[in-house]
């Protein structure tokens, strides 16, 4: 690898942080917003759900989300705060459907330290202010004058110094804040409360008419105003979020730390409280946003499983629960540890998660690319062209499946014991290779060979018409729909046929001045059943052309350039926007969008899928239209948020495809491939697959073993009813089916720190080793643990070796057939000893001292790089001769790490606790001691997410005669969620890469007017610098969602074509 | 630790609350070091102590025999008691047969902020000089008019590079590195200035403490001072208490929940704002939290009852900026030791456990951010205090002598101490050496025996 790195998301965040609903888009319009860390949501309320309505990066961490309404105006404005002491006011365009930036600033201070307790940011219920808790002791003011607008930020000092929480208070004649806060018994206000409970941690502002506010205790909850006092008990529960029912602040749904949802009523007479009231309705994922949106629907944002939308019904269901889940959006957040496996042996990576915490706690399998399920196959070599057929014309589903080969035809049909069987349709000629068969109306269908074009009745399957080619003359190619045919002879003749009930009648014919390669009519225009544009392919000058229907006359011709021909031409409509694809002979696909009325041609884009010529279909999966194209490479193209989308398929080689809807196999497809033709149904739709486990309990570390077939995890389960008891678990899975095989249950205190799966010298089994520490609840820092050798036999952990070590076991890793340990500030190598008893054992054999703590340790060769607690990189090297670990060389920046990697034998790569990348390269040319005892740090870059952990891998296929099979990649997950994907490039491209990234920071803004260079500068307490060797993929990559006008702005900046520009950032895409 | 590193990981524990309850739990637990020694080749006793800002590598100390050294503190020379104690020998030594260097006493040791390229020394042989780390040449003398107490520079700046020099004269002198020559005087006090310190939240600010008791806020870029803390003036705009306010309102007003005001009380207009938190470069001089002298403005740091204003009975003898920027410390031959609202003025009134500090000397003062703590030498002990509450939350007793100075390492949570006894100590968190335990007992020993044949070579020379 390099030190040149392109850092690109392969799966979004997808932790809810912020969650609010309001009126943004219209005044009418109800809106739920939704942050995930650095990206927002916005959907629309509608009676079939929330519809998505955009979702943008953010150019920061948010750290505050409020929607809120300035005087006289009819709809709500967006406030952001991030993390990095930006904000911005944001308001909806409804014309262009963007974000319109209002305002937006920096609220940095010199003086102050941040706050502890995280960032709030807060907006006065009658719109005077806004109010920022960003240091301790200062509460920033943001005043708006009267039109609404921002004016100039100013501290004000507050004395409390571990605050809690601070709202506004409603109803009060001057901005009021109430804040809470730890040590000191002192509210500021019209009043105080003392003495509140200990784990206070949340306050609810109450509106008027009653006014107030809430305090959340850990054991109470207390509701306070000027006049009033009144406390309930509680079950002990952390509550983690709220969300107000009704707009006069009555009832509130609060969401606890075990995802318990409760509802808080205050009963009141008129204005005056009379009482607290509170009733569990069920229980939801860990809530860490609640939105109540309308008519019992609330939205639950997630941090720790799955968000959900729930409906919250009058009657409790037979479990006594109130709450039924309507839908759930998935969440990988926090990855905490994944391992990168091949579990079907196919070349390309996928990866399990273990994702969630506590009760929500889950593996996630996450593969790239759409899975195709086989339920069935035959040996069939030879297949020339695949078309499925009904038997009548409104019969839901398809009966034949005609096969094609080079001198025969023949057709399957499914049986009555639902068995694909080889049948007859009388009508058909089976004796010549099929050009093509469709459906027609009248209870028809139609067949074309090189000869002829038939007619036949589905029902009695007898011949009804037959249209014979000119003489002379073979039909080469052809197409149809239910009511047309579109047929090309040699010698470029277009034909074009109206089929009627038993009749087939010529309309047009039009002689082309070359040869015709391709041809689509597939109907995507208001009729269903007839198309008035139809697609031709040409050889010679190499274009495709649109002629209308009936009269097919030339509207449009397109020149493709080069020299290869087009193969293959489709008319398809994705999410209302009709789309051209036209695929080549070299394994490139392009795409117009195509005017349907002028059938004008636009916005071409050319990406390449393959080697070989491509093939393309349509297909439906859960009534939607995707595109099938059938290469070496096989691939579906879809439209997401009216961008389309290039998904690969897992298969290898694809010859043909077509849909096959029959009663045994709904939803299907038949697919040609290798001598074979498989039925099996798809995946969804989209880029990344992602199976889930839950698990009921929370997985820390993942590992899995190649020879077993399994994985092993170390997880604990927290007991629901006593507190503080914990238990801890060694866990074997099944790596198809992922059931728990075996457990291991740890001692009581015993956690479970570390995995490995790993062989020894002199030993041919493979291990599973577990490094653990006995956290007891007096010790700061555990100063007992152990590693556990387990050997798998008949599905069972059997533990082998136990060994007692001074601290945790951060870490294990194998190391020239033995054992490396990082055991609190020590980092260990273990032998594998045989003892005379032909017992095992593991012996120490030598240590090294001097880390603070060595949590993350990677290895390669006699190499050990260590990731400290707080002092960065060390390297180490093992010395054979003398059986010892020395420090070879050191970073001497104080970064606290969270996960380290080994690029190559001089590059290593880390994360630290400031969500920034760094690399740091090994010097050994230096000239001096102290040269080549320093690591230099070589790139830095602004991540903006926590990395748990970097494994290398790849989420795609590699295909070793594309140029990027060749990109070496780690994948990293994070916290929020995310599978990111670092690649390192060549210079030439990184260069190149480089100056497409500063163009495109000129013509792509960040939403609310935040800076790309700012975001990604590396900063810490110590210090902000610009990033340098790292790339942000995500921008580079957004450079294919530009319009046409903005792409030709940097294509003229760059001084290279557009296309050569997409060709190179298509290219990138395939990374992950 | 563990469980604290798995919220992390899960996201339960932000990043920066992580890394700040770990220092914090480190602080706790400092002792003196049983695996870090730093071999002083100082023969007097030791005045200043100083990391450097850049890397937080290399340790600067200056003493009373005119020597001044470096140390590498995180790579060790060489490895004693089974490579479990690292000793940190001096990379640099500048004594008094080097031919450029101080004849008497260096008072005063810092690192020029930017880089660890330069260094600072200032002398009781009236000069300042500013030395090339790696040739170990000076590269510019200052003349100073009386002995050289303490010198500053600040770490902010990034349009001056100014050394602050306290003297034995009334006159605070900024001695310009890009020029080499005199920037400013600043006059105000009535006696030496035992102590400089620059402000963390301005790079123009500068805090100085005389022999007359008093300390001076200066804006470099005006004439004057433009504060001078006065011990008696202590309200800390603490809010006029609750009960009486609300009362108050209650008859003042109707029932209605909306006559409580957070903000503040009128009589403190002063303390209400200050843009972008930087108020201080806006117009110090309107903040004098002077009650009655409105009319004469003119001249604020001449301003005759403000001007005779003192921080402390005696000399002052330390000052500290705290990191935030928002609070100052001082220490005084009173042996008080004061926690200062920088925004107001005022006198926090925390009471300090000091028993005693030395009077006749300059000391050093430090802060840690997590917790917040003052180290402050208290005669043979460095004691460190809640900055808060004032109470004494750990003692560090090692040396055998008065101790001088003290330097907290933020980014190792290590604490250097200089004693009159020649020694620098290093106070860091304990280590559980996770080997077996004979090593452990083995080392400990031997750590024990060499520290005590130390001392004893010491008391020979």
């Amino acid at each position: 690898m390099s030190i040149w790195n392109y850092v690109v998301t392969a799966h979004k965040p997808t932790n809810v942080t912020h969650s609010c609903v309001g009126n943004f888009t219209a005044p009418q319009e109800l809106n739920l917003i939704v942050a995930k860390c650095t990206r927002i949501e916005i959907h629309l309320l509608t009676p079939q759900g929330l519809q998505p309505m955009l979702d943008v990066p953010i150019y920061g961490r948010i750290a505050t989300l409020e929607l809120f309404r300035p005087h006289g105006e009819a709809q709500d404005f967006l406030f952001i705060a991030t993390e990095r002491y930006k904000f911005c006011v944001l308001q909806w365009d409804a014309e262009t459907s963007e974000l319109i930036t209002r305002a937006m600033g920096d609220v940095s201070d010199r003086i102050g330290r941040p706050t502890d307790n995280g960032q709030i940011g807060i907006i006065d219920p009658d719109c005077r202010l806004i109010g920022l808790h960003l240091y301790d002791g200062l509460f920033k003011v943001i005043p708006f004058d009267n039109k609404g607008q921002l004016k100039e930020a100013f501290n004000i000092r507050l004395e409390e110094l571990q605050v809690l929480d601070i709202k506004f208070l409603y109803g009060c004649s001057k901005p009021t804040i109430v804040v809470l806060y730890q040590d000191k018994d002192f509210v500021e206000g019209p009043w105080t409360q003392n003495n509140l409970d200990n784990g206070a941690d949340l306050l609810i502002p109450v509106p008027p008419p009653l006014c107030g506010v809430l305090i959340i205790g850990e054991e109470t909850i207390v509701y306070c105003s000027a006049n009033a006092f009144k406390a309930i008990p509680i079950r002990p529960s952390i509550t983690k979020a709220y969300g107000r029912v009704d707009a006069d602040g009555s009832r509130y749904l609060l969401g606890d730390h075990a995802g318990l949802l409760h509802l808080l009523v205050i009963t009141h007479e008129k204005e005056k409280v009379t009482g607290l009231k509170i009733e569990l309705l069920g229980e939801t994922s860990i809530a860490s946003t609640i939105s109540y949106l309308d008519n019992a629907v609330v939205y639950i944002g997630s941090s720790y499983g799955d968000s959900q939308l729930i409906k919250l019904n009058l009657q409790p269901d037979a479990k006594g629960s109130y709450v039924e889940v309507l839908e759930r959006y998935v969440n990988l957040g926090p990855i905490v540890d994944f391992c990168v496996v091949d579990l079907e042996r196919q070349g390309q990576g996928q990866v399990v998660t273990c994702s969630g915490a506590y009760k929500d706690g889950s593996l996630r399998i996450v593969r790239n690319g759409i899975g195709i399920n086989e339920q069935a196959s035959v040996e069939l070599q030879g297949i020339k062209g695949m078309w499925s057929l009904r038997s009548s014309t409104d019969d839901p589903f398809d009966t034949f499946l005609v096969v094609s080969f080079i001198s025969e035809t023949r057709i399957l049909a499914m049986n009555l014991e639902d068995e694909l069987e080889e049948t007859e349709i009388e009508g058909f000629c089976s004796q010549a290779q099929t050009l093509f068969c469709h459906d027609a109306v009248y209870n028809q269908l139609v067949q074309v060979t090189s000869s002829s074009v038939r007619l036949v009745s589905s029902t009695t399957r007898e011949m009804r018409y037959e249209w014979h080619a000119p003489q002379g003359y073979s039909l080469n190619v052809a197409t149809a729909n239910a009511t047309q045919v579109l047929l090309a002879t040699g010698g470029g003749h277009l034909v074009y046929l109206e089929i009627g009930d038993g009749t087939l009648t010529e309309v047009k014919h039009e002689q082309l001045e070359y040869e015709i390669s391709c041809l689509d009519i597939n109907p995507i225009g208001d009729n269903p059943i007839s198309s008035q544009l139809a697609a031709v392919g040409m050889w010679t000058d190499i274009s495709v052309r649109i002629f209308s229907l009936p009269d097919l006359n030339l509207i449009t011709k397109e020149n493709l350039g080069g020299e290869i021909i087009p193969r293959s031409v489709l008319l398809c409509a994705f999410e209302g926007i009709s789309y051209l694809l036209c695929a080549l002979g070299d394994g490139h696909l392009l795409n117009f969008l195509l005017n349907m009325s002028t059938g004008e041609l636009t916005d071409r884009k050319k990406v390449s899928l393959g080697t070989q010529p491509i093939t393309l279909r349509t297909f439906s999966s859960k009534n939607t239209t995707h595109v099938f194209a059938a290469s070496d490479r096989p691939t579906v193209i879809y439209s997401s948020n009216k961008k389309l989308l290039y998904s690969n398929v897992n298969l290898k080689e694809v010859s043909h495809m077509c849909p096959f809807n029959s009663a045994a196999f709904p939803d299907s497809l038949a697919i040609a491939k290798e001598g074979e033709l498989t039925i099996g149904t798809i995946d969804d739709i989209q880029k990344l697959h992602i199976r889930s486990i839950p698990l009921g309990e929370h997985a820390r570390r993942i590992c899995h073993q190649e020879q077993s077939r399994t994985f092993a995890i170390c997880s604990l389960k927290n007991q629901s009813n006593a507190e503080e008891s914990e238990m801890h678990f060694i866990r074997l899975l099944d790596d198809q089916t992922f059931d728990f095989i075996s457990t291991y249950p740890l001692d009581t205190f015993e956690y479970g720190c570390s995995i490995l799966s790993c062989s020894f010298s002199d030993d041919t089994n493979v291990y599973y080793c577990v490094g653990t520490a006995y956290v007891l609840p007096e010790e700061n820092e555990p100063t007992k643990g152990r590693i556990l050798v387990f050997i798998v036999e008949d599905g069972k952990l059997q533990l082998i070796v136990e060994k007692e070590t001074k601290g945790a076991v951060y870490s294990l890793n194998a190391f020239n057939g033995k054992l490396l340990a990082a055991i609190n500030q020590k980092i260990q190598l273990y032998k594998w000893m045989l003892r005379d008893d032909g017992t095992r054992e593991l012996q120490s054999e030598c240590g090294h001292h001097g880390h603070i703590l060595a949590l993350f340790v990677q290895t390669r060769g006699d190499f050990i790089v260590v990731g400290d607690l707080m002092k960065s990189f060390s390297l180490l090297i093992y010395k054979h001769e003398e059986g010892a670990i020395e420090e070879r060389a050191r970073d001497y920046n104080a970064n606290w790490m969270s996960a380290v990697e080994i690029l190559d034998d001089d590059i290593y790569l880390g994360a630290e606790n400031n969500f920034n990348l760094f690399t740091v390269r090994k010097n050994s040319e230096g000239a001096t001691d102290e040269e080549r005892g320093r690591l230099e740090v070589v790139g830095e870059y602004h991540l903006g997410e926590f990395v748990n952990r970097f494994r290398h891998g790849s989420l795609v296929m590699r295909l070793p005669d594309s140029d990027v099979g060749q990109i070496p990649t780690v994948i990293f997950g994070t916290v929020n969620g995310v599978i990111g994907v670092i690649a390192s490039l060549p210079h030439e491209q990184y260069v190149f890469l480089e100056k497409l990234q500063t163009n495109l920071r000129k013509v792509i803004k960040g939403v609310g007017g935040l800076n790309h260079e700012q975001w990604r500068s590396f900063n810490n307490e110590k210090k902000t610098v610009d990033a340098k060797n790292f790339l942000d993929g995500d921008l580079i990559e957004s450079f294919l969602d530009l319009n046409r006008i903005r792409m030709d702005e940097i294509s003229k900046a760059m001084s290279v074509s557009v296309e050569e520009l997409c060709k190179r950032v298509e290219e990138l895409t395939r990374l992950h | 630790m563990w469980k604290q590193i798995g919220g992390r990981e899960a996201g339960q524990i932000r990043p920066n609350s992580f890394s700040n309850r770990v220092k914090s739990n480190r602080v706790s637990s400092l002792q003196l070091s049983n695996y870090k020694d730093i071999v002083s080749p100082h023969r007097g006793s030791i005045n200043s102590l100083q990391v450097d800002l850049t890397e937080g590598r290399y340790l600067l100390s200056g003493a009373s025999d005119a020597s001044v050294a470096v140390y590498d503190v995180q790579r060790a020379t060489d490895y004693e008691g089974d490579g479990l104690i690292a000793k940190h020998k001096s990379i640099v030594v500048v004594d008094k047969q080097h031919e450029q260097g101080h004849k008497y006493a260096v008072s005063s040791a810092i690192w020029y902020p930017i880089d660890t390229g330069l260094f600072i020394t200032g002398s009781y042989d009236h000069y300042v000089k500013v030395w090339d780390t790696n040739s170990t040449q000076v590269v510019m003398n200052f003349k100073m008019p009386g002995k050289v107490y303490r010198t500053a520079m600040s770490s902010l700046a990034t349009s001056h590079m100014l050394i602050a020099a306290g003297t034995e004269d009334v006159q605070v002198r900024l001695c310009d590195i890009a020029s080499g020559a005199f920037a400013h005087t600043l006059s105000g006090h009535r006696d030496g200035i035992m102590t400089v310190e620059w402000s963390t939240s301005s790079e123009w600010v500068l805090v100085t403490g005389g022999c007359d008791g008093a300390i001076r806020f200066w804006d470099i870029r005006r004439a004057g001072c433009f504060r001078v803390l006065d011990q008696s003036q202590s309200q800390l705009g603490r809010r006029p208490p609750l009960l009486e306010r609300s009362a108050l309102n209650k008859v003042s007003t109707s029932k209605s929940s909306s006559g409580g005001q957070n903000l503040s009380a009128k009589s403190r207009p002063q303390q209400r704002k200050s843009t972008n938190g930087n108020g201080i470069k806006q117009s110090p001089i309107g903040r004098i939290p002077a009650k009655a002298s409105v009319r004469q403005r003119l001249h604020p740091g001449m301003l005759s009852g403000q001007d005779r204003a003192t921080a402390h009975y005696g000399a002052v003898t330390g000052l500290k900026v705290t990191d935030d920027g928002m609070y100052l410390l001082s220490a005084g031959s009173d042996s008080r030791i004061r926690l200062w609202d920088v925004q107001s003025g005022c006198n926090t009134l925390v009471n300090f456990e000091t028993v005693r500090l030395q009077t006749s000397k300059a000391i050093q003062l430090a802060t840690s951010q997590d917790p917040a703590l003052v180290f402050v030498p208290c005669m043979t002990a460095v004691k460190a205090f809640d900055v808060w509450s004032g109470k004494t939350h750990m003692a560090f007793r090692g040396h055998y002598e008065y101790v001088n100075c003290c330097w907290f390492s933020s980014q190792d949570q290590e604490l250097y101490t200089g004693g009159s006894d020649r020694k620098i100590l290093v106070w860091s968190p304990s280590r559980l050496i996770s080997d077996e335990l004979v090593d452990h007992l083995v080392s400990v020993a031997f750590y024990f025996t060499f520290h005590f044949n130390f001392y004893l070579c010491a008391l020979k020379l």
